[in-house]
């Protein structure tokens, strides 16, 4: 079974007179571990395709399944359930709390989805892994950008997501530091199964990816990796 | 933990919250411990002055009554006892300092006071029983550094005294335990030595013309055991109605005047938690719609985490109750100080001087309201913050 699945997504806005057709009937299917991009120009709908699989909005129509389950008829905390145990966010600011620690960052999502002694264990682990287990303890702001963005990369994985959602990741990095960020998230996607989706305007991280999924005014202009895996 | 750094992140904002609601719970603090203060007083007035009938001469003739009158008195239908009653200032001419209670009295000791619901208790020694005893109330005690088995001239003499004052020196043989109110500045002697005390009052014309143990200034007549108000409203109409030259004082009248002063002194405790309601309330409002403004992306992101509006919501209420209860502990500290050093440098000459009481009532109230306070004014930015749409919040600038 895929793990995410979104079925003939729409969002059209209503701007003034004008109808926006930012998504117009997208589907696409995830299978388990794949580390995809999704490239195309601004105002292509990437960010909106990327939203609605994260069920941080709603489509006009249209539906998104994740481990088979339809979640087009759950209720804003059931979704916000669902998307703090099945989906990992990265953001190209990071958006790292400045009143928290590194490993506090880190273990935010378990505060709403609970994990205790367990969970603390984990985001150690992944500290770890990330290569900023000696500062777990410093503030945020006393890291730079790529240290963070590893931060930003250890919250999204410490609910153990079968989806990482990376808007623009690399976006705020120098070159090296964004090379060194795309290897990690690629051996975070070998070793901790998860499927990781990069929204990103970069076609050398694109180039990185099994799969790239291109976008133009809303709708799907080609999917290089599906079209590989089905051939 | 995350609360108290997002303050700190926010000093002088923070601070300056803080700040409002310290104001308003001194405020409150200083106010309310007055208030306490006269209401104990008060309180204490109610229940004695509630549970027995003051007679005293209808205005007619001579202010003093005949003793014939306390027996015609205990005749009355309803009536359970009756007895004569004398008040003297213990300090005649004191003019130094202010009283925030009714002064130094000396009072007989009325053996009947059993029969009122106002309990008087003795932390040492006993009720005076004999001629030349004395039993005296927490405060005058206090005041005049006396325990049991010391003497005390009563009243004390006067530094402007006439040649013809007298004043009799008495032996402690009891000390009342605190009231908070009259019987604290009183000091206790037999109805004998009252009388004594009554004829040194009198001109000196008539004073050795006059049998003072005929005489009292006034009697003092119980109820039934636990009689309520209207019905010794009822005794005391039928005191007036059938002894005549007598005025019994209704006592629902009395409790009603100490009730009027009550009311008072609650309305200044109102009136000081209004205040901090508006300085604290708006104060903390404006914070954390501030905080809300500026912490959007913060919140866009917990959603995207997996919070949910009542997670949101919750934090930034309590982060509201925790500035409430910062200020609220601050400011009931700063009042208790305040209250505290005011009642030491007023009390230590003459603890009568007291102006404050801090009761539990008060510090559950204040700090209480300060977190209250905070609580509810936080909910709107709260519920702000909760309602945020999470696209909209994590990509605001």
């Amino acid at each position: 079974m895929a793990t995410i699945e979104v079925r003939n997504l729409t969002k059209h806005y209503r701007q003034g007179k004008n109808l926006i057709r930012a998504l117009d009937g997208v589907s696409l299917t995830f299978e388990e571990a794949e580390f995809v991009s999704v490239v195309g120009r601004s105002g292509s709908g990437k960010t909106t395709l990327l939203d609605l699989i994260g069920l941080l909005m709603r489509p006009t129509s249209g539906t998104v399944l994740i481990d088979g389950m339809d979640t087009a008829g759950l209720r804003d905390g059931q979704r916000a359930d669902l998307r703090g145990r099945r989906i990992g966010f990265v953001f190209q600011e990071y958006n790292l709390l400045p009143a928290l620690n590194v490993l506090e960052n880190v273990m935010l999502p378990l505060r709403y989805q609970g994990g205790g002694r367990e969970g603390r264990a984990r985001a150690l682990e992944l500290l770890e892994t990330v290569g900023l287990g000696d500062r777990t303890h410093s503030r945020a702001d006393e890291l730079s950008g790529g240290q963070q963005q590893r931060v930003a990369i250890a919250r999204a994985l410490v609910n153990r997501p079968a989806l990482v959602l990376a808007d623009e990741p690399t976006g705020a990095l120098d070159t090296q530091t964004a090379d060194e960020l795309v290897t990690l998230m690629r051996r975070l996607n070998r070793e901790e199964l998860v499927s990781v989706v990069v929204v990103t305007h970069d076609l050398d991280l694109a180039a990185r990816t099994d799969r790239v999924i291109r976008l133009k005014d809303g709708t799907v202009l080609s999917d290089d990796g599906q079209a590989a895996k089905v051939a | 933990m995350e609360i108290l750094r997002n303050l700190g992140r926010r000093k002088l904002r923070s601070g300056l919250t803080i700040s409002g609601i310290v104001i308003g719970i001194f405020a409150l603090t200083t106010m309310g411990a007055m208030a306490e203060h006269m209401n104990a007083l008060l309180a204490g007035g109610e229940t004695y002055f509630g549970s027995s009938i003051s007679v005293h001469g209808d205005g007619q003739g001579q202010s003093l009554l005949p003793m014939s009158k306390v027996a015609e008195v205990a005749q009355v239908p309803g009536v359970a006892a009756a007895s004569p009653s004398y008040g003297f200032n213990a300090k005649p001419g004191d003019q130094n300092g202010i009283s925030f209670g009714p002064g130094d009295l000396i009072l007989s000791w009325d053996p009947n006071l059993s029969h009122s619901a106002f309990n008087l208790n003795f932390t040492q020694g006993h009720a005076p029983t004999a001629r030349g005893e004395v039993a005296m109330g927490s405060d005058i005690a206090r005041e005049f550094n006396k325990k049991v088995g010391d003497t005390i001239d009563l009243p004390v003499r006067p530094a402007n005294a006439k040649p013809d004052f007298q004043s009799h020196s008495f032996t402690v043989v009891g000390l009342l335990g605190k009231t908070r109110t009259m019987p604290d500045t009183v000091a206790w002697i037999t109805v004998p030595d009252a009388q004594v005390l009554l004829k040194d009052s009198l001109p000196a014309a008539i004073r050795d013309t006059v049998d003072t143990s005929q005489l009292t200034d006034s009697i003092t007549a119980y109820g039934a055991s636990g009689a309520s108000l209207a019905t010794l409203d009822q005794i005391a109409q039928r005191i007036t109605d059938t002894v005549p030259g007598v005025q019994a004082d209704k006592p629902s009248q009395t409790v009603g005047q100490f009730k009027s002063a009550s009311t008072i002194f609650t309305a200044i405790t109102t009136g000081a938690a209004v205040l901090a309601l508006i300085v604290g309330g708006l104060s903390v409002i404006n914070t954390m719609l501030m905080a809300v403004g500026e912490r959007v992306r913060e919140i866009g992101l917990k959603k995207a985490v997996g919070a949910r509006t009542r997670h949101v919501l919750r934090e930034f209420v309590t982060e509201a109750a925790l500035i409430g209860a910062i200020g609220g502990g601050l400011g009931y500290g700063l009042g208790v100080a305040l209250t505290t050093i005011l009642n030491a440098l007023m009390g230590a000459s003459n603890p009568n001087q007291e102006l404050f009481l801090v009761t539990p009532t008060l510090s559950v109230l204040a700090i209480g309201f300060a977190v209250a306070m905070g609580t509810v004014a936080g909910i709107i930015p709260a519920w702000r913050a909760a309602r945020l749409d999470p696209v909209t919040a994590l990509r605001a600038q």
